[in-house]
């Protein structure tokens, strides 16, 4: 088998084509009337429904603060952290709108494969990132009386809790990774978080580009 | 340009292409029902880009590089199915019988398996060879060099040989 019997298989393949391939033209009326749909669907969309309901928390945040009138500094301090993570999720939510408008499939493969799977990793990172505001969710609540006076309560049941959330959450962050995804728990843990799951190849993605691109003589 | 004439010309390029966008479905496409969902995919996305087709490039280098990076990405998306609004009756393309040579049919359906044994980039890079494109057209559809496309198509046509020959054998 030479190269040019491969060519002339595919040659043959597309003679074979043109002379019995024939178009369904209902996908051509579809295209006119907007109902063919496409499946790759709209990266956008989601997230800008993702900054909208980041948004919309974030203001709840903030009444949540104002209506306790800085009363309570653990209350204040942990839901001004949350609130701070939201807003680092909206910026890069905004950050990747403005990568996805940039994204053109008439570029070149490498450079438009790189562009889609970097989105992917960088939701992934963001994800993971999310996941350490855990431990302030069990903050809120904490008084000056409990910390001060040694309440015995917060010191055996509250205080570790914090602390095994703190372990908890510096775990997920360092392991909701892109180099990570082939494990069960991560993939399923970004599919409830997350709105893709074609996440998973995209680490692998970015790795082929590279070594596809670097494999100069 | 009226709107006419645009969905004209499209016509005119999809039927002049129909054979290559078939054959790069069915090379991601895992199977024939998600070949065809591809097909329509790609028809949509060169429909989307039509009207801002930049007339710098040549029409083929334009063509291949969205029907290959649709494929790319269609290839990693969650492809359950969506229904479609009005679902398709049929499907968007129909092969006629004809008179088919059994050795040929063989030998095409050899290096179709071989090819979607390959990795996502060097599938398209072989695509390409085997349409007879340059090297310098396949090095601005993919965005590497010329060199480059040298080395690995020389790398992949090996691999694709000693599989053909280890079938046969």
């Amino acid at each position: 088998m030479n190269e040019l019997e491969l060519q002339s298989i595919w040659n043959a393949y597309d003679k074979k084509l043109e002379k019995s391939l024939k178009l369904n033209l209902k996908i051509f009326e579809d295209l006119q009337t907007s109902k063919a749909k496409s499946k790759l669907g709209s990266l956008s969309a989601i997230k800008e429904v993702g900054i909208v309901l980041g948004i919309l928390w974030n203001l709840l945040l903030g009444v949540l603060i104002y209506g306790n009138h800085f009363k309570n500094l653990y209350f204040t301090i942990s839901i001004g952290l949350i609130m701070l993570f939201g807003v680092v999720a909206i910026a890069t939510y905004i950050k990747h709108l403005v990568l996805i408008n940039e994204i053109n499939y008439a570029e070149s493969i490498t450079v438009t494969q790189s562009k889609l799977a970097e989105l992917q990793v960088s939701t992934i990172r963001v994800t993971g990132f999310l996941w350490l505001q855990m431990p302030f969710y069990t903050t809120f609540f904490w008084n000056n009386d409990w910390v001060m006076k040694g309440d015995l309560g917060f010191w055996l049941i509250a205080f570790p809790i914090t602390l095994a959330f703190t372990a908890l959450a510096i775990y997920l962050y360092r392991n909701i990774t892109p180099e990570n995804l082939d494990k069960k728990w991560v993939k399923k843990l970004m599919v409830m978080g997350v709105e893709y799951q074609h996440l998973v190849a995209a680490g692998e993605l970015l790795q082929e580009i590279e070594e596809f691109k670097k494999d100069e003589v | 340009m009226s709107p006419i004439n645009i969905k004209a010309q499209f016509l005119q390029l999809i039927e002049q292409n129909k054979g290559i966008i078939y054959k790069v479905s069915r090379s991601y496409g895992k199977n024939e029902e998600d070949g065809e969902d591809l097909f329509q995919e790609i028809i949509i996305q060169l429909w989307k880009a039509f009207e801002r087709y930049d007339e710098n490039y040549k029409l083929s280098t334009w063509m291949y590089r969205i029907a290959l990076n649709v494929a790319i990405s269609f290839y990693r998306k969650d492809r359950k199915r969506i229904e479609l609004e009005s679902p398709l009756t049929e499907g968007m393309t129909e092969i006629a019988d004809d008179n088919s040579n059994s050795e040929l049919d063989s030998n095409i359906n050899l290096l179709q398996q071989f090819i979607n044994e390959l990795k996502e980039l060097d599938k398209a890079l072989m695509i390409l060879y085997l349409e007879s494109k340059s090297y310098k057209e396949i090095a601005e559809i993919l965005g590497i060099t010329e060199t480059n496309v040298a080395t690995k198509i020389s790398r992949i046509k090996e691999q694709l040989k000693q599989k053909f020959s280890t079938n046969k054998s």
